[in-house]
């Protein structure tokens, strides 16, 4: 018994079964979750028809982003509210963000944050449905339909700029009337939201025509209300747009630029310099 | 033989026993209350926030996927490393497996906002996600061990009446290799993408470093076996009944005592590279934080460190310690007190160090705190009942301790 090879008993007949099985397997695999067999084809089919709806591709050239003046910017939050009542937000999960922040130098300034919809966004590697992804046009653009309510792109997020639905709402939006009323309907339970650079004025106004940036009624409703124009919406592919002009003329920023996320949003630091 | 008769005399419900169902009834109660509640009203049950978005309930996935490491590293041990030796404790090992990695699936449909969406990461695919991975992984982990563990189902005498169906069960014992194969590498890969979930979030200072993964699979592999072997004591205790040879117990304790040591090395170095050598700001800082606002300098040297490392690799590798099952059984204890105290810390330190991305010089979100609120304590606790009933029941049900009536070798070393 001292030198007990182990005897692998395994005819051409086994492997040839068990190579078999495992391909078939395989093959059984494909074609139960996303084949032609699939229990969930239809529903699968369904919203792949609902999100060609959505996200029909611009032909060519564009890049939807913003430009945020912290020099100009006055701290009257109206964008935060006139998001909430446009994008129906829930009153302790802003989409968009406005503190009061101090340079190194200690002078007073204004700081906001809407998503900054990263071109390499952490969120969008993460997702393990693919329920967010980085649309053709630029726009980080939530799934509410596919989304599993993981948070795992809430953890990922290096902004902050994600929230969950952790209960069925039913509050009152008090933002409403007096900001703008509900242009997208309420997230449901159980799926994670954000910023969208509102994207139902974009998708809406390129199809009738309008440039996003330029007529008001396609373009996000926190550049619009903004009273001192410290915001600016645009094409960043178009050198000919306001973004692109701005960003050509002015020293710019952009947050946390050393983890490579590629925002999509300019600051323009306060004249003395941050 | 008195593992036969151990199947044999059924029916005798002694007093102990059946308050020990009684108790776990209870647990099992507490935990369907609990869940209803969730599924009724809603995450917002929980203390888990914007801020702070996974929890406990993270923790018990990710230490009952690292538990039930045992089932792939005793497989693999056994059929592809021909150590024939250890097969009287495979079965063991592998329905430890299930009982974990089902317990960790029943959290996760808990966890998940949308439960009646489990099925979408089998629909849409996203490569990049190492989520993804692990719920693939995980699927097609649990389904190789059912199949492993089919066998053992089909000798149970209900299933007498259909020979067909046990001869396939065993027809099915030819494939252990190929089934242990499979089974280590993707146990391989999702035991240290688990790591990985965190270690790619390079939003988080104390996450985001390569050693996660690492550490992971390893402590995994270390602990796994343990669990196995004390999980075979208790029920020699209970039951008085030598279930497997002693020499192959002594022989896991030895082989967890060293996986702690690796595991303890590798941790070491992590730990001057990242948090002495190498610190960045972000990292000092993020440290500084939690020292100051948290237990996590405790947490960290005392439970995982003393608690989870020393102690277990004293009482598993000296020898006077080793021969005393007792200290065995404690040891492996404590070493999963050590995984859950570093899965916890793993998850909840590195949500609790605010983001801070403003430009400016003085706004930074608050530092969050998280405590689990009573319905994530009775999930997790409905949990644990589920795999405390199982076990119980596979002990006293199901043929666990005799060898393969397949045409695997080895028999001869069944009790």
């Amino acid at each position: 018994m001292g030198k007990k090879r182990v005897k692998v008993d395994l005819t051409r007949r086994d492997f040839l079964t068990v190579a078999a099985t495992a391909a078939g397997s395989a093959v059984a695999a494909q074609a139960l979750t996303t084949g032609p067999l699939s229990p969930f084809g239809d529903l699968k089919r369904r919203q792949l028809s609902l999100e060609g709806e959505v996200a029909h591709a611009p032909q060519g050239g564009y890049h939807w982003g913003m430009v945020i003046d912290l020099d100009k910017c006055i701290g009257c939050e109206y964008c935060q509210r006139a998001c909430s009542a446009v994008n129906d937000v829930a009153p302790d999960k802003h989409w968009n963000i406005v503190v009061e922040e101090r340079t190194t130098g200690g002078s007073k300034f204004f700081f906001s944050r809407p998503c900054l919809h990263c071109q390499h966004a952490p969120c969008v590697e993460v997702c393990p449905v693919q329920a967010t992804f980085v649309r053709e046009d630029g726009l980080v653009v939530m799934d509410y339909d596919r989304c599993i309510g993981c948070r795992y792109c809430e953890v990922a997020c290096p902004f902050d700029a994600r929230k969950f639905n952790w209960e069925e709402r039913g509050d009152e939006n008090t933002y409403v009337p007096t900001w703008g009323s509900p242009e997208v309907p309420r997230r449901s339970r159980g799926v994670v939201e954000k910023c969208t650079f509102c994207i139902q004025r974009i998708d809406s106004g390129q199809a009738r025509g309008l440039i996003p940036g330029e007529d008001r009624e396609a373009t996000p409703a926190c550049v619009n209300i903004c009273p001192v124009g410290a915001r600016l919406f645009g094409n960043l592919k178009d050198p000919q747009s306001k973004v692109s002009q701005s960003v050509a003329a002015n020293a710019t920023l952009r947050l946390r630029e050393e983890l490579g996320t590629e925002p999509s949003v300019y600051y323009i630091p306060p004249k003395e310099g941050l | 033989m008195a593992s036969i008769s151990l199947t044999q005399r059924r029916f005798s419900i002694s007093p102990g026993f059946l308050a020990w169902l009684a108790f776990l009834s209870l647990c099992l109660l507490i935990g369907l209350a609990a869940a209803v509640e969730v599924f009724r009203r809603g995450l917002i049950v929980t203390n888990m926030s914007d801020s702070v978005p996974w929890g406990l309930w993270i923790t018990v996935d990710l230490s009952a996927i690292a538990l039930g490491a045992g089932a792939f590293t005793l497989s693999a041990v056994v059929y592809l490393f021909g150590l024939k030796r250890f097969q009287p404790i495979v079965r063991l090992a592998v329905f430890i497996g299930v009982i974990g990695y089902t317990s960790a699936l029943l959290t996760l449909i808990m966890d998940i906002g949308r439960p009646d969406r489990f099925w979408h990461p089998w629909v849409y695919w996203n490569i990049h996600s190492v989520l993804w991975e692990i719920t693939w992984c995980i699927t097609i982990y649990l389904t190789i061990m059912m199949v492993e563990f089919a066998p053992v189902i089909s000798e149970l005498p209900f299933f007498a009446r259909w020979p067909w169906l046990r001869r396939f069960a065993h027809a099915i014992h030819k494939l252990a290799p190929v089934l242990a194969l499979a089974g280590l590498g993707i146990s391989l890969l999702h035991q240290s993408s688990l790591g990985a979930t965190f270690g790619v979030v390079k939003a988080r200072p104390i996450w985001f470093k390569p050693s996660m993964p690492i550490m992971f699979i390893v402590s995994a592999v270390a602990v796994g076996p343990a669990v196995t072997m004390a999980a075979a004591r208790i029920v020699e205790w209970v039951t008085g009944k030598k279930a497997v040879a002693h020499d192959l117990l002594r022989a896991l304790a030895r082989f967890s005592g060293l996986g702690l040591l690796v595991y303890a090395y590798i941790k070491l170095w992590d730990l001057a590279a990242v948090t002495y050598y190498g610190r960045t700001p972000a990292t000092s800082q993020a440290l500084y934080l939690l020292n100051q606002q948290t237990t996590y300098g405790f947490n960290f040297w005392v439970v995982e460190m003393v608690i989870g490392i020393v102690i277990p690799v004293i009482l598993l590798l000296v020898p006077r310690f080793q021969r005393n099952p007792f200290y065995a059984v404690f040891a492996s204890g404590l070493a999963m007190i050590g995984i859950l105290a570093n899965r916890w810390n793993v998850t909840v330190s590195g949500l609790t160090v605010p983001l801070s991305y403003s430009p400016g010089t003085i706004y930074q979100l608050p530092p969050s705190s998280y405590s689990p609120s009573l319905a994530e304590w009775g999930v997790a606790i409905g949990i644990a009942g589920y795999a405390l009933l199982l076990f119980t029941l596979g002990v006293r049900f199901l043929p666990l301790f005799r060898s393969d009536g397949g045409a695997g070798a080895g028999g001869e070393h069944a009790g």
